[in-house]
């Protein structure tokens, strides 16, 4: 069981973000998501979601969901995202275990863009 | 003040090029809330020197649904009015994230600067690598120097510069929601853009009870009339005005949303790439973030197809002039050739229509509404951060909600009272 995520469906509100910095930090906080939707690409409009679990880098492209192991060597020929590096330092993905309802960030994202699978 | 604030008023000298830092205090909260209500009381105590004052509302950057908005107060040298323009898609976010939850910025500049706002430090720094670029090439070029494409930049271009009342402030690339000449503000101070960076901390006083509200006003907005709504085009007909979607449509790539704003009120379009494409774009620029409804339902009257207005529109956001006071005065003079309205900038003058006659940016006027309630619902959103278009759309965000959720994020007793005198004190209603 865990997170999936439409990364087409996904508008790029960050409220995802907050509330799983929430969920860490017991406050309102951005840097210790384990979920983050990428904005850097803002002139190309070219936005997904990515998300740290304990032995992946799960990135939600509008184009399609990549999974990349932690620690397998990644395709030299690929540039790497700039956020890539700050999420492998967070804390991976525990799904809220804390709570009866589930993550966080399922049940404030607007869009229906990330549910249980 | 120790909740949902970083507790620090920077006051900005760009003449001596001092900084100072004060304490936000309680008791201002308890008589201004947050916001507009601050950023006015701010503005009337540095008048004698010009300010221009930015500042997040007590809500901004929290779950609240719509949490978007931070504000800017000035005189607009459109209406001689001290005004009020929002400042949102992430950029009202990140400011209340950098460290200060409210920046007077006073004096002129001998040179051009720009202030750079980042984990509760503002430096200013020299900008003559980017005086005279457009707006554009400003953001690339702070992002690049910074090596942080995440910086979000309130900027001008070089119609600020030259001090035209119909100068803008833009957000990032894209057209902000200042339609009251607030860009030839900074033009006039030598104060190119604000970059704004923020890795702050928001503690909340009840957090779980504030979240539990939140969490509920996300489903009943998501379960109320806006669902499955999005873009540009829907939000103006939802709220009356003309339904654009056939012109806009074909070229949409995707609706994108302001911080924690359930709508996406916002809609991107790809002049120059396949809006289909899912892919990253191989092209540099291939579109334009569509932020304001006005000009395009006037671009659209004068008979431009939607590609050439969205490419005017862009032409506009890069020089840094109010894209509705463009159509309007190009509709005035009869003059409905895009190339010709792009070559017509640099002499565009007002009075604007599009300026309006209230202290609150007319971005958000759309459709038919009532003037007095839209005013009211302006002033709410100002003073607790509310996107203004989102809550013009979402009934679900009531005063007495608005109210409870301050109260529970800051332990203050906050009261529909104190709300009615504020937004008095801002409206002069």
């Amino acid at each position: 069981m865990g997170i999936k995520i439409d990364g087409l469906l996904c508008t790029a509100c960050m409220a995802c973000e907050l509330a799983c910095g929430y969920h860490r930090d017991d406050a309102f906080a951005l840097l210790s998501s384990c979920i983050v939707p990428y904005r850097g690409q803002e002139k190309k409009n070219y936005v997904g979601v990515m998300l740290k679990e304990e032995d992946s880098l799960v990135a939600a492209r509008p184009e399609g969901v990549e999974i990349n192991r932690i620690g397998e060597e990644q395709d030299p020929d690929k540039e790497a995202d700039a956020s890539a590096k700050p999420m492998l330092l967070r804390e991976s993905c525990d799904l809220c275990e804390d709570l009866d309802e589930g993550p966080l960030c399922i049940k404030f994202c607007p869009v229906d863009a990330i549910s249980m699978e | 003040m120790e909740y949902l604030a970083s507790d620090k008023i920077a006051i900005v000298d760009l003449g001596s090029g001092d900084i100072t830092e004060e304490e936000l205090d309680e008791d201002l909260v308890l008589e201004k809330i947050g916001g507009a209500g601050i950023t006015r009381f701010l503005y009337d105590r540095f008048e004698a020197e010009d300010p221009i004052v930015l500042g997040s509302g007590l809500l901004t950057g929290s779950l609240v649904p719509g949490s978007a908005l931070s504000v800017m107060t000035a005189k607009s040298p459109l209406t001689d009015k001290v005004s009020h323009v929002p400042f949102v898609l992430d950029a009202g976010m990140e400011f209340k994230y950098s460290g200060f939850d409210y920046m007077v910025i006073k004096g002129t500049s001998e040179k051009p600067v720009y202030l750079w706002v980042h984990d509760g430090i503002a430096d200013i720094n020299d900008a003559g690598e980017v005086w005279g670029k457009d707006v554009w090439a400003a953001v690339d070029y702070v992002r690049e120097f910074m090596g942080d494409d995440l910086i979000q930049v309130i900027g001008i271009g070089q119609a600020g510069e030259s001090g035209s009342t119909l100068a803008t402030t833009c957000v990032n690339y894209w057209q902000g929601g200042d339609r009251l000449g607030f860009g030839s503000l900074l033009g006039k101070k030598n104060l190119k853009l604000i970059g704004l960076r923020g890795m702050g901390l928001l503690e909340i006083a009840e957090p779980e009870d504030f979240v539990e509200d939140c969490a509920e006003l996300v489903s009943a907005v998501k379960s109320g009339p806006l669902q499955g709504k999005k873009g540009i085009a829907q939000m103006a007909a939802t709220l009356g005005a003309e339904n654009m979607e056939d012109w806009i449509d074909p070229l949409t790539h995707r609706h994108m949303s302001c911080f924690n704003t359930p709508f996406p009120t916002n809609s991107f379009v790809f002049m120059d790439e396949d809006p289909a494409l899912l892919e990253e774009s191989k092209v540099e620029e291939p579109g334009f973030l569509l932020t304001d409804i006005h000009p395009l339902t006037l671009f659209k009257r004068m008979g431009l197809s939607a590609k050439d207005a969205f490419n005017v529109l862009k032409g506009c956001a890069k020089y840094g002039i109010d894209a509705a006071a463009v159509a309007e005065l190009s509709e005035k003079a009869g003059n409905t050739s895009p190339e010709d309205i792009e070559k017509s900038l640099a002499q565009l003058k007002g009075p604007v229509d599009s300026a309006g006659n209230s202290v609150f940016s007319p971005w958000a006027w759309v459709g038919d509404q009532d003037p007095q309630a839209w005013e009211r619902r302006q002033a709410v959103s100002y003073i607790f951060g509310i996107h203004p278009l989102f809550a013009l759309l979402s009934s679900e965000l009531t005063e007495a909600k608005l109210l409870d959720l301050a109260s529970l994020g800051t332990e203050l007793e906050l009261t529909q009272e104190t709300l009615d005198e504020v937004v008095a004190g801002i409206t002069g209603k």
